[in-house]
C-alpha cells in the first residue's frame, strides 16, 4: 500500500479500543500514511435508543481525531435486530451525527453501507439509495460501500450497487433537506416492513458474465426498476 | 488548563497503563448507557422522526452532547482495564487542527477529499468496494475490478478473501498476514487492468 491508501484503524463498540490499535495507529503516522479510523455504533446495544447513539456516533467520531490522529473517519450506525445500516432509526443516527460534526468541525467523514437485501434485487438498490440520500444530504465527504446481504454471505457484493450509491449521492446533493426528507420517508416505508424476508439476491458469478466483468442483463434490468421506483418517490436523477 | 502536547498513540499508551481502573462489564452495562441517557436528558434532545436535521440549535445540542460524552466518559481500554480521559483543552486542540483536504490514490486516478457541507450541490466521493464481506479466492480479482470499472467509483474498498491458496486466513497465523498482502495486490491489479493504476484503495 502507498501512503496515499486509506490505512484502517478500528474502535471497539462502545467508546473502547485495544492496544494493538494503538500500535498500528503509531506504525500508520510514522508511514505519513492516510488513516481511517472505523467504528460503528449499535443502534440498541449498549447505548440504547435513537439519541443516545447518535450521541456516542459523535463521540466516537470527535475521538477518531483525537486519539488516533484520523485523516478521516468512516462511520456505519447499524441496527442490532437486523444488522443494517439502512434502517430508519440507523439512517437517522447517521443523518444526525453527520449534521452535528460537519456543523462544528472540520473533521472529514464517511459511512459505510450493510442493507440487508441481496445483490441483483430491487430492494438491495432502494436500501442502499436510502443511505446515500441520507449521507450526501448530511454533508458526508465519502461513501463506502456496497456489503449487500448485510456483509455476512460470501460473493454477494458487486460494482453495481457502488455505481447506484454514486449516482443517488450525486442526485442528492444539493437538494432541500426538508424535502429529503420527504423522499426518505416514502422510501424507507416502501421496504422497512421486509428485512425478516428480505429477498436473497444473487452472487457476483450469477449476475456477471465474469470473463468481461459485465453485469448481466437481468442485473441492468433490476437496476433501472430501482431508478424508476427512486424516481416516483421525488429523486430527481442528475 | 492548557495541555503539555497534543495527544498522540504514545501519550494514549501512558495513559492506558495509569488510568482508572473499570470492568468492561461495568463500562458497557453501567457507564455508557448511564452517561448516554444523562446527556440526552442535560441537552433535551428530540430528533422528531427527522432523517437528516433542519434544526441547527437541536444539531448543536448534539454535538454538545457527544464532546460531552467523549470528555465525561472518555475511553476504556480492554486490555488494561482503565480508562483513559482527554481534558477539554485537548479535545478541543484535534478539532481545531484537523487534517486539511488530501489526496487517495496517485497520478490520474488521485481524487481530493473536500469538506462537504450540510445540503452542499457537490457530491460526494464513493469508495466501492465488498466493504468487508467474505470473498471467494477465486474470483477476488474479477469481484473488485467490477468497481474500478465504474465510472462513479473514485478508490476501492476491500473485500475478505475466504481462502489463500486453499488455506483459511486464520488471525495471528502466517496465512493471515499472505491474505492481506495477495488482497492488496489483486485489487492494485484489478484497478491498473481496469485502466486505473494510480486507484486508491
Amino acid at each position: 500500500m502507498l501512503p496515499s491508501d486509506s490505512h484502517e484503524v478500528s474502535q471497539l463498540n462502545e467508546l473502547k479500543i485495544d492496544l494493538e490499535a494503538i500500535s498500528v495507529i503509531a506504525h500508520y503516522h510514522g508511514n505519513s500514511d492516510i488513516i481511517m479510523d472505523e467504528q460503528m455504533p449499535i443502534y440498541g446495544g449498549y447505548a440504547g435508543g435513537l439519541e443516545e447513539t447518535a450521541i456516542i456516533d459523535v463521540a466516537s467520531s470527535i475521538n477518531a481525531f483525537v486519539m488516533s490522529g484520523a485523516s478521516w473517519h468512516l462511520d456505519g450506525p447499524v441496527h442490532i435486530r437486523w444488522g443494517s445500516t439502512n434502517t430508519r432509526e440507523t439512517l437517522a443516527v447517521a443523518g444526525w451525527a453527520s449534521a452535528a460534526i460537519t456543523n462544528h468541525t472540520e473533521f472529514m467523514q464517511g459511512n459505510q453501507y450493510y442493507p440487508c437485501a441481496g445483490p441483483c434485487t430491487e430492494m438491495c438498490f432502494l436500501e442502499l439509495a436510502a443511505q446515500a440520500i441520507t449521507d450526501s444530504a448530511s454533508g458526508r465527504e465519502i461513501l463506502s460501500g456496497v456489503a449487500a446481504a448485510k456483509g455476512v454471505v460470501t460473493d454477494k457484493t458487486t460494482g453495481m450497487e457502488a455505481r447506484m450509491m454514486g449516482e443517488v449521492a450525486r442526485s442528492a446533493a444539493g437538494v432541500d433537506i426538508a424535502e429529503i426528507n420527504k423522499i426518505l420517508d416514502k422510501l424507507v416505508a416502501s421496504y422497512e416492513k421486509d428485512y425478516g424476508n428480505a429477498p436473497a439476491g444473487k452472487t457476483f458469478q450469477e449476475c456477471y458474465d465474469i470473463k468481461t466483468i459485465t453485469p448481466t442483463d437481468e442485473h441492468v434490468k433490476v437496476y433501472e426498476g430501482a431508478r424508476k421506483k427512486l424516481e416516483g418517490f421525488g429523486l430527481v436523477f442528475k | 488548563m492548557a495541555y503539555k502536547r497534543s495527544i498522540d498513540a504514545f501519550e494514549f499508551y501512558n495513559r492506558a497503563k495509569t488510568g482508572e481502573k473499570c470492568t468492561q462489564d461495568d463500562w458497557d452495562l453501567m457507564h455508557i448507557p448511564m452517561k448516554a441517557m444523562e446527556l440526552k436528558q442535560k441537552y433535551g434532545l428530540d430528533f422528531k422522526g427527522e432523517f437528516v436535521p433542519t434544526d441547527s440549535d437541536m444539531i448543536e445540542k448534539l454535538f454538545k452532547a457527544g464532546f460531552d460524552m467523549l470528555l465525561e466518559a472518555g475511553i476504556f481500554v480492554t486490555d488494561t482495564n482503565r480508562i483513559v480521559r482527554y481534558t477539554e483543552d485537548e479535545i478541543w486542540d484535534a478539532i481545531r487542527n484537523p487534517m486539511p483536504e488530501f489526496q487517495l490514490g496517485t497520478g490520474r486516478d488521485a481524487v481530493t477529499m473536500r469538506r462537504r457541507t450540510i445540503g452542499d450541490k457537490r457530491g460526494p466521493l464513493i469508495q466501492g468496494g465488498p466493504t468487508g464481506s467474505p470473498v471467494s479466492e477465486d474470483i477476488f480479482y474479477e469481484l473488485h475490478m467490477s468497481y474500478a470499472l465504474e465510472k462513479e467509483v473514485d478508490t476501492i474498498v476491500n473485500g475478505v478473501m475466504m481462502t489463500v491458496r486453499g488455506y483459511p486466513p486464520v488471525p495471528k497465523t502466517p496465512f493471515e498476514i499472505l491474505a492481506a498482502k495477495t488482497e492488496t495486490r489483486l485489487i492494485k491489479q484489478a484497478a491498473a487492468v481496469a485502466g486505473r493504476p494510480g486507484m486508491a484503495v
